[in-house]
């Protein structure tokens, strides 16, 4: 038993923690419904989504768009080439529930003897559930028209002999596969609100034995809820991918409706309320769903859904927030009005317009208590159990109060203030006590609810100091006050031998002390290695001492600038605040050989990336060269003992007497020299233009010529002078 | 015989958009997404996000994170050109897809998101890990920030976060500046310092810290302050990119959708900037913007045309390569002032900034450095955001040749002018010689 109890207090603590709010439907669903149903060109488009649109706009009560111009030919165009037992026979009766189109009622009666035969014939779930639902439609559409069945008993047998004994429902006759899906958790709703139209369709009373077959059903199917912490209740298809998306909102939104049909036509069958049974003080929800599980399994089986189940079915719904999509808009709006009036039991949430409640605004609690459509609740009065500190939770701080109700909004609200509460997060758990007797059997209030409420408020923030001790004697070096709601640019300085002492006060507006959840100084060198210490505290005292000889491996022996940086902030705290208290130059020692190296920063991307600095080649320099005259100059004077040679020829009286006097060596002696000639001016060719192959090939030619001539006419000349010699 | 090739060239047809590639320049378009889940609800509570991608033309295909059927490649080719993660607790994935596998993935180029929350798995934190960025080791620890949350009456324990502290580039979050703080819920990251491809671009501000907030401090938070990376990109070297977020709310439906207004500023903005920052970085991440090609790089002696084998030094040149950016639909002319192009060889000789002509091409003009060898033009192009260009196109410079250098100096005329007076001198000298008595 102590064993249990001790389970049972894990459940509640854990509860505790997993308190959430929910809101009921409001004006943001309005507002996202006009943003994702818009008409395009008068019309929403096909059938299914003019009906999403306007059942969605049904159930908020938006009146904006008129679009029974576009879409009543569509409807009526569909009921006339009436398919039977098809869905689009079905969207187009639906439409025409909200519109209102004409339509003959020889059409409604053509179309209700062709469904009473299709479904007769009908042979998977989704024929009984597009027929039956469609003769349902008629029904309220055409009230004179026939639609009754009149085999109810066998069509009921045979979607009943579609059901598997663990609550899962045969997707049509024949077919081995019984997973979720085939016939589906989705199904299992289809099927709920077929029998559903079965029942209301009858013309003669159904088999009691029958219906209590499928009550059980529904007990089993709740079996295979999935619930989240907070208490939300759904159902999920667990074989998704083979056959398409089938979230969990469809699937649960399918189980709300067929549940919540079935139990419409056998009204009054269903409720049983479990609220007597678990009086006994249990405190939160989740024990209460943890015993009402119990009880149905184990107590009274056969009996079906308490109204915690519907509670938490609603919570799930709520939960989502503003779908962002058509679809699932559609879904959850479509599924809480379901649950608005059901008849198993009827929902009601208690709401929070703020959890985080300022004691310098003088802020109120207030509570709201609404269906899930956001319509106002039956006269009730909402009771603040108790409330703790979320850090003590054995002491209450607050204990039965009853809340003011505000009989303009209905809101129900309590003075923070007056009840001397401080700051902190606290969590209320509150209990909505229905006045009247009887709504206790109608409404699910889910017992107790927990809720986490933030009461912030401004801290004093008093007598801070720094300063710099001497480590051995521990006098005081320097010493500075710090104004830390405001600015400071301390200037400090210390060695390796020194500390250094930070030292404030943090009170709360009544006058305790408060311990913030981030006290942390920060010391941060000029290479951007950073150091945060936690900054202690005893009582109302915040005190922090850095001894930097302990210190001085951690900060790698980096001397230098410091800057320091406090951050004191807290959930509770309004006046949170992150101030940077200046500089301290410290002398560290030098780092030894094996001193741990500084853990490498993360560099700038802007460093990394950008252009890079231009490049320009330089060139070698060219020669120095002396200017052009004075090269000229010296060409003039390099000609200049050509000139003298000639003139010194002159003058010394040469003569060309030697010169041949016959004409044979005469030709040759001239062809020698103008060959002498042609070999120079080649010279002067190969500097002016031509290259080397060029001139030597010409100078091999015109050196074998020379050597002819020149051998001619020197051997003449050798000749003469022997003769003039032996002459 | 033909009826069975017939339903070949079908099989083949139907098999072929299948096989997908990563983003390649010739076929950008048509990209399919794995979308990997916790659970279903996921699918609708961040469908704003998911049909943002699909109007934007991207294929998703939804999967739970266990689901036995996972595959992302099939005979060797890949299925998909990118991933997205948002199962933060997924402890293994389903199927034949592991940690080695997402990082092949991102090896091949191709695209990954990751979304982490609180209680994020071994797993996601692994993969995180391998793309450069740590997250918080405590799996209790969320980002909290006592002055800079957003104000909210139902919230109070400040790990809703409003951020506005961006990495400043178009490219990554668009032209358009952010509106509205960004809110973030979630757990927080660094960098690894020694990882220069991994970007920060959402960070917290410097008051914020990661611990757990149910739990008293008993020893300081391993991250504090604007060190503590929210969310962050990665662009690798193989132009694969990777959006790592901290936060799986920051992508949902409620975020975008709620208006916002920082702790300690009057200015209350009515919708959050999430919905504007997770497109636009999407759009990045999934290369709609920053994705760069490089074509026709051109170089020729100034006034010829066409591109020579070989230059000699001190050769005058034109050098020119077109630029285009990736928008999503097509290449538009990637517009820049930066663009440089080096002369390389060992090391640059010349590097300069090319000069554009609004339209993508890139041109400038030099002089060959009279240094002979085999050099590159190369245009390495890095900037944030953007995917690294790397071209090089070798060309060899000779030095001049015998009859190029300068014939006539003036500086040897009396040289030349002495041999030649010389020469005349000799053949004056000869008919003397020979024929003076």
């Amino acid at each position: 038993m102590s064993r249990n109890l001790g389970f049972l207090f894990l459940i509640l603590s854990l509860a505790i923690c997993q308190a959430a709010i929910f809101e009921p439907v409001s004006d943001k669903h309005r507002s996202a419904a006009l943003h994702l149903f818009r008409p395009v060109d008068g019309s929403f488009g096909s059938l299914e989504e003019s009906y999403e649109s306007l059942r969605t706009f049904e159930i908020l009560g938006v009146k904006k768009f008129d679009v029974s111009q576009s879409t009543c030919p569509l409807v009526v165009k569909t009921l006339e080439a009436s398919p039977t037992c098809s869905k689009d026979l079905f969207d187009a009766l639906r439409v025409n529930r909200i519109l209102r189109c004409e339509v003959e009622a020889d059409i409604f009666e053509k179309i209700a003897s062709k469904l009473q035969t299709g479904i007769r014939e009908a042979s998977s779930l989704l024929d009984f559930y597009y027929g039956v639902g469609s003769l349902g439609l008629i029904k309220e559409q055409s009230p004179e028209t026939n639609v009754q069945l009149s085999d109810a008993s066998t069509t009921f047998h045979s979607i009943k002999s579609l059901s598997q004994s663990d609550g899962r429902w045969l997707f049509s006759f024949g077919s081995v596969e019984s997973s979720t899906y085939a016939a589906g958790t989705v199904h299992p709703g289809l099927a709920l609100e077929t029998l559903a139209g079965v029942i209301s369709l009858a013309s003669s009373e159904l088999d009691q034995s029958m219906i209590g077959a499928v009550k059980s059903d529904i007990v089993k199917l709740f079996d295979s809820t999935e619930r989240y912490d907070d208490g939300s209740l759904y159902f999920d298809d667990k074989l998704l991918d083979t056959h398409g998306h089938q979230g969990p909102i469809s699937t649960t939104s399918a189980v709300v409706r067929g549940v919540t049909s079935f139990s419409a036509v056998i009204s009054g069958k269903l409720n049983v309320s479990y609220q007597q049974l678990l009086s006994c003080s249990l405190a939160c929800l989740l024990a209460f769903v943890v015993l009402c599980e119990m009880t149905i399994k184990f107590l009274l089986p056969g009996e079906l859904l308490p109204g915690d189940k519907i509670l938490g079915l609603a919570r799930f719904f709520l939960g989502i927030g503003v779908p962002g999509n058509a679809k699932d808009l559609f879904t959850q709006i479509d599924s809480v009005a379901c649950l608005e009036d059901n008849k198993i039991s009827i929902p009601l949430i208690l709401s929070l317009p703020a959890t985080v409640l300022s004691l310098t605004k003088k802020d109120q609690l207030k509570v709201k208590v609404n269906t899930v459509l956001g319509s106002s609740a039956p006269p009730l009065t909402v009771k603040l159990v108790q409330a703790f500190s979320s850090d003590k939770k054995e002491i209450p701080v607050l204990e039965n109060q009853k809340l003011n109700v505000d009989p303009e909004s209905s809101d129900h609200s309590l003075d923070i203030l007056s009840s001397n509460i401080d700051i902190g997060k606290y969590i209320f758990s509150f209990r909505v006590v229905l006045h009247e007797s009887e709504n206790k059997k109608i409404y699910a209030t889910g017992g107790q609810t927990q809720v986490p409420i933030f009461i912030t408020g401004f801290i004093n923030v008093d007598s801070s100091e720094i300063s710099i001790l001497d480590s051995d004697l521990g006098s005081i070096e320097t010493k500075q006050k710090l104004d830390l709601s405001g600015k400071t640019s301390l200037s400090l300085s210390a060695n390796h031998l020194q500390k250094l002492s930070l030292h404030f006060e943090l009170t709360t507006p009544h006058g305790n002390s408060f311990h913030p959840h981030q006290v942390l100084l920060k010391l941060s060198h000029e290479s951007k290695v950073e150091h945060v210490f936690l900054v202690g505290n005893s009582g109302r005292h915040f005190e922090i001492l850095l001894d930097f000889l302990g210190l001085v491996e951690k900060f790698y022996y980096l001397s230098g600038k410091y800057d320091m940086q406090l951050t004191v902030g807290d959930v509770a705290m309004e006046n949170s605040f992150l101030i940077a208290l200046g500089h301290v130059e410290l002398d560290l020692p030098q780092a030894p050989e094996k001193a741990p190296r500084p853990p490498p920063q993360p560099v700038d991307p802007s460093s990394i990336y950008g252009p890079k600095q231009e490049i320009i080649h330089i060139f070698r320099a060219t020669e120095k060269r002396p200017p052009q005259e004075l090269s000229l100059a010296f060409l003039g004077l390099t000609v200049l003992p050509f000139f003298a040679f000639l003139i010194g020829l002159v003058r010394l009286g040469v003569n060309l007497k030697n010169f041949p006097s016959s004409a044979l060596p005469a030709t040759f002696a001239l062809l020698f020299h103008c060959g002498i000639a042609a070999v120079l001016s080649l010279y002067l060719l190969f500097w002016l233009k031509l290259d080397l192959f060029t001139t030597l090939k010409a100078l091999g030619f015109l050196g074998i010529f020379l050597l002819f001539v020149g051998h001619r006419t020197l051997s003449h000349l050798a000749s003469m002078s022997t003769k003039l010699k032996s002459a | 015989m033909a009826m069975k090739l017939s339903i070949f060239v079908a099989l083949i047809a139907l098999l072929l958009p299948l096989l997908s590639t990563a983003f390649s320049p010739e076929t950008p378009t048509d990209r399919r997404i794995l979308v990997l889940l916790d659970d279903q609800s996921i699918k609708s509570s961040h469908s704003i996000f998911f049909k943002s991608l699909q109007s934007r033309g991207y294929d998703l295909d939804f999967r739970l994170a266990d689901d036995p059927k996972i595959t992302l490649q099939r005979y060797g080719q890949y299925l998909y050109d990118g991933l997205i993660l948002f199962s933060p607790h997924a402890k293994r994935f389903g199927g034949s897809l592991d940690l080695a596998g997402v990082l092949e993935f991102v090896d091949s180029g191709r695209d990954l998101v990751i979304a982490a929350n609180g209680a994020a798995s071994d797993l996601v934190r692994d993969i995180a890990t391998e793309c450069g960025v740590d997250f918080d080791v405590d799996s209790a620890a969320m980002v909290i920030d006592h002055t800079s949350y957003a104000v909210s009456k139902t919230d109070g324990d400040h790990t809703l976060i409003a951020s506005d502290e961006f990495i400043q580039s178009d490219v990554i979050l668009g032209s358009e500046k952010i509106k509205a703080p960004v809110i973030f819920r979630g757990i927080a990251h660094s960098l690894n310092p020694v990882n220069s491809l991994v970007l920060k671009v959402l960070s917290a501000s410097p008051s914020a810290y990661s611990a757990n907030p149910e739990v008293k401090l008993s020893s300081p938070p391993s991250m504090t302050g604007s060190s503590i990376s929210l969310v962050s990109v990665v662009q690798a070297r193989n132009n694969a990119r990777i959006l790592i977020s901290g936060s799986l709310d920051l992508f949902s439906d409620r975020l975008f959708g709620s208006g916002v207004q920082k702790a300690g500023s009057e200015t209350i903005f009515e919708k959050s900037g999430n919905e504007q920052f997770v497109t636009e970085l999407s759009k990045w991440v999934f290369h709609e913007r920053g994705h760069l090609k490089a074509v026709s790089i051109q170089h020729h002696k100034v006034g010829e045309v066409v591109e020579p084998a070989m230059y000699r030094i001190k050769d005058d040149l034109e050098f020119s390569v077109e630029i285009y950016e990736w928008s999503g639909k097509s290449w538009e002319p990637y517009v820049s002032d930066d663009v440089q192009v080096q002369f390389y060889m060992m090391s640059p000789y010349v590097l300069k900034t090319l000069s554009t002509n609004q339209k993508g091409l890139y041109s400038t003009s030099f002089k060959v450095p009279d240094v002979y060898g085999v050099f590159q033009f190369k245009v390495e192009y890095h900037r944030l955001g953007y995917t690294g260009l790397s071209l090089s196109k070798q060309i060899p410079v000779r030095p001049f040749r015998h009859n190029e250098y300068e014939r006539f100096i003036t500086t040897a005329f009396p040289y030349y002018g002495g041999s030649f007076s010389m020469m005349a001198g000799f053949f004056v000298f000869t008919i003397v010689y020979l024929y003076n008595k």
